[in-house]
């Protein structure tokens, strides 16, 4: 439980002391790549409370979501539509969708718990 | 089950790692140098006269250290009385004369601005623009109208009259008393630059003599210090 939050808080950390930056035209792939690697994770993470968790089609996910949502918003650029809202639009509900699957998991498995005690 | 911790802890690093640059990209975003090789060339120049002027400082306070720690009690204060008198001459509170230049400002003669018009007015920025050029000029010491421009010299308008160190300036010829480092140099510049004709476009007579000996009265008002405080002995 505890090594995914250590995984996060090293990758802050060597993410602030690199002091690796973007340059300005690219940081919109940067945020959408963010936000499909964050819809994977809680995907992830839901499908690990719900037993149904495979590694192939996490990890998959994982770099294909990221690959296609920074595709997605350069093909957009090049088209002149702004194609990663788009992106954005899927992967929010997403998230929250997945956030909300998972709040109710913990709090039935929580309530279960109770009542067996 | 093992496996799949590290899984997530390897894909939560990355993400980990993503959100630190984004975050760091959209809080400092790198800015794109585009001077071009003049304005490059003349930064360094500038660089180079400041790192020129910084060790001239650093210099002649390490002798001013010197100075203080190699004298006796006696001499201590002997140097100490020297800064301050020297600190008096830089703040502009003494009367300095020497080699400098006369500029005069008047208005020109009827025949050039027709014999009804009204005498022309001088704006404070023109006398601003103009002193603050004569500084470019390397000017070490001003006076206007026997007015001694300090650090913290008004230079206003009020009821159109203008006034410097909160004196009206009397009539004209307004006489304008510089000490440069350069004199010559100095005279040659302000005569062509873009403070006086600012002045000849409003109708003002402009000439700059070279003198031989210039006299500048002291500042005698009262120097309001606002925001400095003395400093604790180190002990």
């Amino acid at each position: 439980m505890w090594l995914p939050v250590l995984g996060l808080l090293l990758g802050l950390l060597l993410g602030f002391m690199s002091d690796i930056r973007v340059p300005p035209e690219y940081s919109n792939y940067l945020s959408i790549a963010v936000l499909a690697a964050l819809d994977t994770l809680f995907g992830g993470i839901r499908a690990h409370l719900q037993g149904s968790f495979e590694d192939k089609v996490f990890i998959t996910g994982f770099f294909f979501n990221i690959l296609l949502a920074a595709g997605l918003a350069y093909l957009g650029v090049h088209l002149g539509i702004d194609l990663y809202l788009a992106a954005i639009f899927a992967f929010g509900v997403r998230l929250f969708n997945n956030i909300a699957v998972i709040r109710r998991l913990i709090i039935s498995k929580w309530s279960d718990s109770r009542k067996k005690a | 089950m093992k496996e799949r911790q590290f899984m997530f802890a390897t894909i939560a690093l990355i993400i980990g790692g993503m959100l630190a640059i984004q975050f760091e990209t959209t809080n400092n975003p790198i800015v794109r140098d585009t001077r071009d090789l003049w304005e490059l060339r003349a930064d360094l120049e500038k660089e180079k006269q400041r790192q020129q002027e910084l060790n001239e400082e650093l210099e002649r306070y390490s002798e001013l250290l010197d100075q203080y720690q190699t004298e006796g009690k006696d001499e201590k204060i002997q140097a100490m009385e020297k800064a301050l008198a020297d600190l008096k001459k830089q703040a502009g509170l003494t009367t300095v004369s020497g080699q400098g230049i006369v500029i005069t400002i008047e208005p020109f003669n009827n025949e050039l601005i027709g014999v009804d018009r009204p005498l022309p007015t001088i704006d404070p920025d023109m006398m601003r623009r103009l002193v603050n050029e004569l500084n470019r000029y390397d000017a070490k010491e001003i006076s206007i109208d026997d007015q001694r421009i300090v650090s913290k010299t008004p230079i206003r308008e009020v009821n159109g009259n203008i006034y410097i160190n909160n004196e009206p300036v009397s009539s004209f010829p307004i006489e304008i008393r510089v000490l440069a480092k350069n004199n010559e140099k100095l005279h040659q510049k302000i005569i062509a630059s873009p403070a006086v004709e600012e002045f000849v476009r409003e109708n003002f007579l402009v000439e700059s003599t070279p003198s031989a000996k210039v006299i500048l009265p002291a500042f005698d008002k009262d120097m309001k210090v606002k925001f400095m405080k003395p400093a604790k002995e180190e002990t």
